[in-house]
């Protein structure tokens, strides 16, 4: 039984420490794949449809769909769909649909709205049916400035903040599993 | 350590030989191939590549979610452990629904360990096989402090502990970490980390008892004292019963043990974090005829990381941990460890990654010997120093990644020891990621290989030798991780490990089989394959799945005499089977279900044995949480590990257990 040792004469070792440096010279190529944060936030985004209660007048039918939609800039590539396809919540099949302006969204129940939008979020907001839409949005001033659930990052994890008052604006209940999961923040002044 | 269980001190009796009923084994085997065949035959596949598939993360509750680290856009890697391996994550969650009471429990859940429980507290834990009361190839860090004793490079299972509420998860690599991770890490790395202070803030009360655990209480208090600072402090204490002989009598070894200890998280800036925690535990474990085993110990440990611009970041870490054990009629010791270690992880053009580090430990160990079994000289002081470097290198438009790297490292019984690895992991397709690796690491000598003699004074049956060398292992891996569907993901793990200069026992004068004395006389090789699934069959309802097989061979190298090693190093199942099933019912209730099978040890004539946990859990409103577990209950009592004459039985246990948290 010789042992498999494998020794690679010295020779080898100049050329394959040049090819190494050189793979990594060139400018590194983009790929339609989302950064783990948005894996993350769109998980994130199927536990919010299994944790937050719409009134059923807040569905077309009762086997019409949970639509997660996504206004402005995508982050999220193809990992939202991914992420929920084949997924029920509340006994209502999910699908993600994408907005160009905030006029545009009628049916909706969970919109995030993208890091693009933060400079006019406020009529953005504004510009939104009244009730049963839960705004989802990235930064640390999303949720006091009227947004229902912000993500923010700290220390490289995802923390949540919750403004109690739009989700009562928009008629939705979110859970207490969810609350005690994330900061609560005000004021209760909802921006519509 | 008992001598009388050492496999050094007594080598395995005929008895040991003989072979196991047939139908026993038959009934093990079968168990698993059906598990198998209902999966759905060919279902061949895939481990952890750096960015987790989707369907892992979905089966994450809430709380884990927000625990995991995420990737900012610049694309820094997540850990260092995430580099493609045979790694199988327990979570917090799944340990508390398995209703684990104890850490060696908890590792029961990674399909890739054998975990066998020798008596009431000693366990025998190892990957990829090697297995034994002294198992010396698996590296186990607890927040980054390494717990091994410098005795035999094993673990003291006993003096472990933390409180289980605080964990944040488990990572188990099977296989070789050397290059990360340093000596000793040649078979696994079992890495248990615990929460923040700020994810433990409010208070936690817990108690309960049964007939095994027989009695255990624990209390968390948690607070915020700035909003970038946060501490926690617990306090934990556990009785536990005997374990039995095999004619049914208590073996006398039950024992209690309590535990305190704290941690304090400072974030004063985005990216800059400090940690410091400590913990001290005492605890008494009885021996038949003989004083009590007393333990006791303690370590205070400082973490320092800094996150700089453009996605490198710094860590600085300090600890120091004593322990003390005496063992009536065997030996004490008082051990104290000094351990440094620094790690820079800097991005270097736009595809690569470096993370290089050196390390620096010093050890004080004090023994004072019994007349069973000498460390000479009793006292010693050893240091310990490493660099490594790493780097990792994506190609194919980011689908594939290259990570070579190595270790050196410093020891004053061997010198240098160099451990290099390459490993490759490439998607081949988005819900697939294939890896290879190649990689050497030792297992350095430890105080038993070099100081070791028995009985304490001449004649010596058993002696150490001053030319003990590493053990040296040249790892070949090849790995598969599939997300086949959004509810299924599928890994396979396989290997060859060639070892060489494993450690032997050659008799002085044979054909005499005593005096011996250990020398590198053995060459060996293992080979297996460690499957997992984990299907989300609904929301709330949750099955994993995982199964080994592995065989172990070794043999004397021309010129070694030895003939008794290679059966005492081969006490390893070839396979074993871990089935879970985890549902959530009527809001507030859940059902955990947990089996295992695992074959025959056939030196040691430990029969093959199928086991089964239950939990129930009821939390009718957030602060209450009741349950009720049943352990090994298919059983009155089974045997896991040990030679027929000294083995111990483990009984069929119940439990209930009262949480209250706000």
């Amino acid at each position: 039984m010789a042992p498999l040792i494998f020794r690679p004469p010295l020779c080898w070792i100049a050329p394959l420490a040049a090819a190494w440096l050189l793979l990594g010279a060139g400018p590194a190529a983009l790929r339609a794949q989302a950064p783990p944060e948005y894996q993350v936030k769109a998980v994130f985004l199927l536990n919010f449809a299994q944790f937050v209660e719409w009134p059923p007048e807040a569905y077309a039918g009762a086997d019409a769909p949970l639509v997660i939609g996504v206004l402005g800039a995508d982050p999220f590539g193809d990992t939202l769909e991914e992420t929920v396809r084949g997924e029920r919540a509340h006994g209502h099949p999910l699908v993600v649909q994408r907005f160009r302006r905030a006029q545009d969204v009628r049916e909706c129940h969970i919109l995030f709205i993208a890091p693009s939008e933060n400079g006019r979020l406020e009529p953005a907001l504004a510009a939104l049916p009244a009730r049963h839409v839960l705004t989802v949005g990235d930064g640390d001033d999303f949720a006091p400035r009227g947004g229902t659930i912000g993500f923010r990052t700290a220390q490289n994890k995802i923390r949540l903040r919750i403004n109690l008052a739009a989700a009562k604006a928009a008629d939705l209940t979110i859970s207490s599993k969810l609350l005690r999961a994330a900061e609560l923040v005000g004021p209760p002044e909802v921006a519509r | 350590m008992k001598p009388a269980r050492n496999p050094f001190l007594s080598p395995p009796s005929a008895a040991g030989r003989r072979r196991t009923p047939p139908a026993r084994r038959r009934g093990a085997v079968l168990l698993s191939l059906g598990a198998l065949l209902a999966l759905g035959g060919p279902a061949l596949s895939a481990q952890t590549a750096p960015v987790r598939p989707p369907g892992e993360l979905k089966k994450m509750s809430l709380e884990e979610l927000l625990d995991i680290e995420v990737t900012s856009v610049s694309k820094r890697p997540e850990k260092l452990s995430g580099a493609p391996s045979a790694i199988q994550v327990i979570t917090a969650d799944d340990i508390r629904r398995a209703g684990a009471a104890s850490l060696p429990e908890a590792l029961r859940l990674a399909a890739n360990l054998e975990v066998a429980q020798i008596d009431s507290r000693q366990w025998a834990i190892a990957a990829r096989g090697f297995n034994n009361t002294t198992t010396n190839k698996l590296l186990v860090l607890i927040d980054g402090r390494t717990v091994y004793t410098p005795l035999y490079a094993g673990v003291f299972w006993d003096a472990q502990d933390t409180l289980l509420e605080d964990l944040a998860q488990i990572e188990v690599i099977s296989g070789p970490g050397a290059t990360q991770w340093g000596a000793n890490a040649v078979n696994g790395v079992i890495n248990i980390t615990t929460k923040s202070a700020k994810d433990t803030i409010g208070t936690l009360l817990l108690g309960g008892g049964g007939t095994e655990a027989q009695g255990f209480g624990g209390l968390r208090y948690g607070a915020e004292i700035r909003p970038d600072l946060h501490y926690r402090v617990y306090a934990k204490t556990a009785r536990a019963g005997d374990s039995a002989l095999p004619a049914g009598a208590d073996a006398g070894d039950a024992w209690h043990r309590t535990q305190a200890g704290f941690r304090l998280d400072w974030e004063p800036a985005a990216g800059d974090q400090f940690t410091l925690q400590g913990d001290l535990y005492g605890g008494a474990i009885a021996q038949p005829a003989l004083a009590d085993v007393k333990i006791g110990g303690g370590n205070l440990l400082g973490r320092w990381s800094r996150g700089l611009p453009g996605g490198s970041n710094l860590k600085l870490q300090l600890y120091f941990d004593r322990t003390h054990r005496v063992v009536p009629g065997s030996f004490s010791e008082d051990l104290d460890f000094y351990d440094l270690d620094f790690q820079h992880h800097v991005a270097v053009g736009a595809r690569h990654d470096v993370v290089w580090g050196f390390g620096y430990r010093l050890m004080d160990d004090d023994v004072s010997n019994g007349p069973t079994l000498a460390f000479l000289p009793p006292q010693v002081r050893r240091e310990w120093f490493n660099v490594f470097v790493e780097d990792r290198l994506r190609f194919l438009e980011d689908r594939a990644q290259l990570t070579a790297g190595a270790k050196l490292e410093h020891n004053e019984y061997t010198g240098f020891e160099i451990q290099p690895s390459v490993r490759l992991d490439w998607s081949v397709a988005d819900n697939r990621t294939l890896w290879a690796a190649v990689s050497r690491a030792v297992r350095t000598p430890s105080r038993i290989d070099r100081e070791l003699v028995s009985p304490a004074a001449p004649p010596y049956l058993l002696s150490s030798s001053p030319n003990f060398a590493s053990e040296v292992l040249l790892a070949y891996e090849l790995g598969l991780r599939m997300q086949s569907s959004p509810r299924l993901t599928l890994s396979l793990a396989t290997f060859f490990h060639d070892y060489d200069d494993l450690r032997s026992l050659e008799p002085v004068a044979p054909p005499a089989p005593f005096p011996v004395v250990i020398a590198n006389g053995l060459e060996g090789r293992s080979y297996g394959a460690e499957f997992t699934a984990d299907w989300r069959a609904t929301a709330a309802w949750r099955w994993q799945l995982g199964y080994n097989e592995l065989r172990v061979d070794s043999r004397p190298k021309p010129g070694s005499l030895d003939r008794t090693s290679t059966r005492s190093q081969n006490l390893d199942p070839h396979r074993q089977l871990l089935l879970r099933s985890s549902v959530g019912f009527a809001g507030s209730w859940e059902f955990d279900a947990t089996l295992r099978a695992v074959a025959p040890i056939e030196f040691q004539a430990v029969p093959g044995y199928a086991e089964l946990d239950l939990r129930l859990g009821w939390r009718p409103v957030p602060e209450w949480e009741f349950s009720l577990v049943g352990q090994n209950l298919l059983h009155r009592r089974h045997a896991e590990f040990g030679p027929p004459g000294s083995r111990r039985e483990i009984e069929r246990g119940v439990y209930g257990k009262l949480t209250w948290r706000r």
